[in-house]
């Protein structure tokens, strides 16, 4: 893993009856950012990278990191009014929408139902559609593959990034474990995606940038393009010498993509020609 | 004391160097290696053991799992039917049906409904929580296994116990809107029902339902503790004692003429852990739901860490997989495994007084369920063995009356 520098720990606040673990840095318009298979780890350098023109703002979901679950929430429709709701405490004004892997699964469904209220969709690795036939799988079953081929599966150097369980702290493990558990609750059934969902993305309205690892073995490149297809105006990008997991693996090379599809973008610019 | 003779119906003809190569023997490898001429003779041998059983004055017990060389019993009712029609005496114990994997618990009523017709009610219904290889077979998550397992376990009640027409059944796992099983069950109010668990809160619960309660291959401390925590939860709850009827162990149960031959015949048996056990970590402990996050610096850990946390590790203590580490279990000898309790093996006196050291220590139990064939044993050796056992073992257990359970236990 990525050389890691010490941060302040995350904010608990109260949005719909949970407690969410929220991590905030930097400022400027607001970037809303949904994790992936795990949450945020305030010491990654991609933190920093995002806050240095935004104004970050990274939930752990609940269930992950140290947000809590209350017993009847556990859906992915949990998941989207929950964020549609935390969207809602947000200033009005400009506002990115950024998911990586599940979290670009949540932030596609918020992005379908928050009609103009989200001006940038960034999705990074993202889960959510089903693009092959019946008898092919799209997303790699993560809970039945041997952990070896998992890692071997997600990581472009899984030499240097793969997670290494036996550095760990105990609260690290207990956490990751939690994490485990709730990205099974929410993605096991059917299987890490909403057949509903592909319908939908046309009603997206935000402009899109879909960025996806080159080397990744999770969810594939050509799964990342079906996805910006079904986008109006979307935008596909690969990102070089990364698997499923750009934010780890390449940050600097991800925060730049982000950096230079917001750029162009003023408050009061011309939306997407959709819109 | 009732003794009830349980087969899982294993497949051990797969060549060694296929098993080695496979990741995992349970739930991944390619059922090509399954003949189903081979299959057939196998059901048709075990069916007649079974059916010696019950000419012998055993129960017997019918138990399910999938995808594996460790039991050809994926689907449960249908050895359950066939027990209900073929067997004229014993008591047939489905332990059982995984309802947690299942996801209509009303179609395992009628299940069990029309095998406690065709027995004349001769039934008893068993719950088993199930574990990696089978979710993974069955499709199905492990996270809120518990609670699924309980609501499981009240709509089959009520299904079994509901004679005035349809109802509806709206709970947050199961839905049913129209219930209202053709035949009823043949007892009322209905089949007894039983619950295999070690951990300490499903015992409790066990306990205050009055379920009989079974320990598998869990060995005298463990089996003690489980037994302990559902007499416990009785107290608390303000109910009365249950007696050693509500409570019942399962090991591997071998009898020769000689101690030699007896626990040559368990060596057979021991085919089930030290070969049939293997699964990949995906199916077991990296499985979502599998053990509380509070196990994981033991999950998933590769070598021992000096720990910092107080609470993690004493969580993980009562976590512990109910047959422990598996890589001792495959390298498992006869004589180890008889002095864990997983095996009783011997002459007829030598296993008796094995049963009775364990019923002494876990404060009694009043079944004894004898799994009875596994890996390469014949049907011969089968057949001796539970003639035996029938002739020389049971009748001293059948003497045991049943007593109030813990009796001679703080």
């Amino acid at each position: 893993m990525s050389p890691v520098t010490a941060r302040p720990a995350a904010e608990i606040i109260s949005v719909a009856g949970v407690e969410l673990e929220v991590l905030r840095a930097g400022a400027g318009n607001p970037l809303l950012l949904l994790h992936g298979f795990q949450h945020i780890d305030p010491r990654l350098p991609i933190v920093d990278l995002l806050a240095r023109d935004a104004e970050l703002i990274a939930p752990s979901h609940p269930g992950f990191g140290r947000s809590s679950r209350p017993a009847d929430f556990g859906t992915v429709y949990d998941l989207v009014h929950l964020y549609l709701g935390l969207l809602d405490t947000l200033p009005r004004g400009p506002l990115t929408l950024m998911g990586l892997s599940f979290g670009g699964w949540l932030a596609a469904e918020v992005a379908v139902k928050a009609g103009r209220r989200i001006d940038a969709l960034i999705l990074v690795d993202a889960l959510g559609i089903k693009v092959s036939d019946r008898e092919t799988p799209d997303i790699l079953d993560v809970f039945n593959t041997h952990p070896q081929d998992v890692v071997a599966r997600s990581w472009h150097d899984p030499s240097s990034f793969a997670p290494n369980y036996d550095d760990m702290e105990d609260e690290e493990l207990v956490t990751r474990a939690r994490n485990w558990e709730a990205l099974a609750r929410y993605g096991f059934h059917p299987y890490m995606h909403n057949p509903q969902l592909k319908r939908w993305l046309a009603n997206i309205q935000a402009r899109t940038l879909v960025l996806w690892g080159a080397s990744d073995g999770v969810v594939e490149p050509a799964y990342g393009e079906a996805y910006a297809r079904l986008i109006p105006g979307a935008r596909f990008e690969s990102i070089d010498r990364a698997g499923h997991h750009p934010e780890i693996e390449q940050p600097e090379a991800l925060a730049e993509r982000v950096r230079a599809f917001l750029k162009p973008h003023h408050p009061g610019a011309a939306r997407h020609p959709a819109s | 004391m009732d003794v009830w003779y349980q087969c899982e119906i294993p497949y051990p003809h797969v060549s060694r160097d296929v098993l080695d190569r496979a990741a995992s023997v349970r739930a991944s490898l390619p059922n090509r290696y399954c003949d189903p001429g081979v299959a057939a003779d196998l059901f048709e041998e075990c069916i007649d053991e079974f059916l010696l059983a019950d000419e012998r004055g055993l129960n017997v017990v019918a138990i399910e799992h999938h995808a594996g060389i460790n039991s050809l019993l994926a689907a449960n009712p249908m050895l359950v039917g066939i027990l209900a029609r073929q067997t004229r005496k014993a008591r047939i114990l489905s332990l059982g049906t995984l309802v947690t994997l299942r996801p209509d618990p009303v179609r395992i009523a009628e299940e069990y409904a029309t095998a406690d017709v065709i027995s004349r009610g001769r039934l008893e219904i068993g719950f088993v929580k199930s574990g990696g290889s089978e979710v993974a077979s069955s499709n199905v998550s492990l996270v809120d296994n518990g609670e699924r397992y309980w609501e499981a376990i009240d709509l089959i009640a009520k299904a079994l116990t509901s004679h005035d027409g349809p109802f509806s059944w709206e709970g947050k796992h199961f839905t049913h809107r129209h219930v209202n099983i053709w035949p009823p069950a043949f007892q009322r109010p209905l089949p007894r029902m039983w619950s295999a668990t070690g951990d300490a809160s499903t015992s409790a619960d066990v306990g205050r339902r009055g379920m009989v309660h079974a320990l598998v291959l869990r060995g005298p401390e463990g089996t003690r503790a489980a037994f302990a925590a559902n007499r416990r939860a009785r107290v608390e709850a303000g109910l009365p004692p249950s007696t050693t009827e509500r409570f019942a162990y399962a090991a591997l149960v071998a009898v020769g003429e000689t101690e030699d031959e007896g626990l040559r015949l368990g060596e057979k048996l021991l085919w089930f852990l030290n070969t049939s056990m293997k699964s990949a970590p995906q199916f077991g402990k990296f499985l979502p739901g599998a053990a509380p996050p509070e196990a994981a610096p033991m999950i998933y850990r590769t070598r021992l860490k000096e720990s910092k946390s107080t609470e993690a590790p004493q969580a993980a203590g009562n976590l512990r997989p109910s047959l422990g580490n598996k890589d001792a279990l495959m390298a498992m000898t006869p004589e180890r495994a008889v002095s864990q309790g997983i095996l009783f093996a011997g002459t007829p006196d030598t296993v008796y007084r094995q049963m009775m050291d364990l019923y002494d220590f876990v404060g009694g139990y009043g079944h004894l369920v004898m799994i009875g064939r596994s890996g390469f044993m014949t049907h011969a050796e089968t057949e001796k063995s539970i003639d035996l056992f029938a002739r020389e073992v049971l009748p001293r257990l059948k003497e045991i009356a049943p007593v109030e359970a813990g009796f001679n236990q703080q």
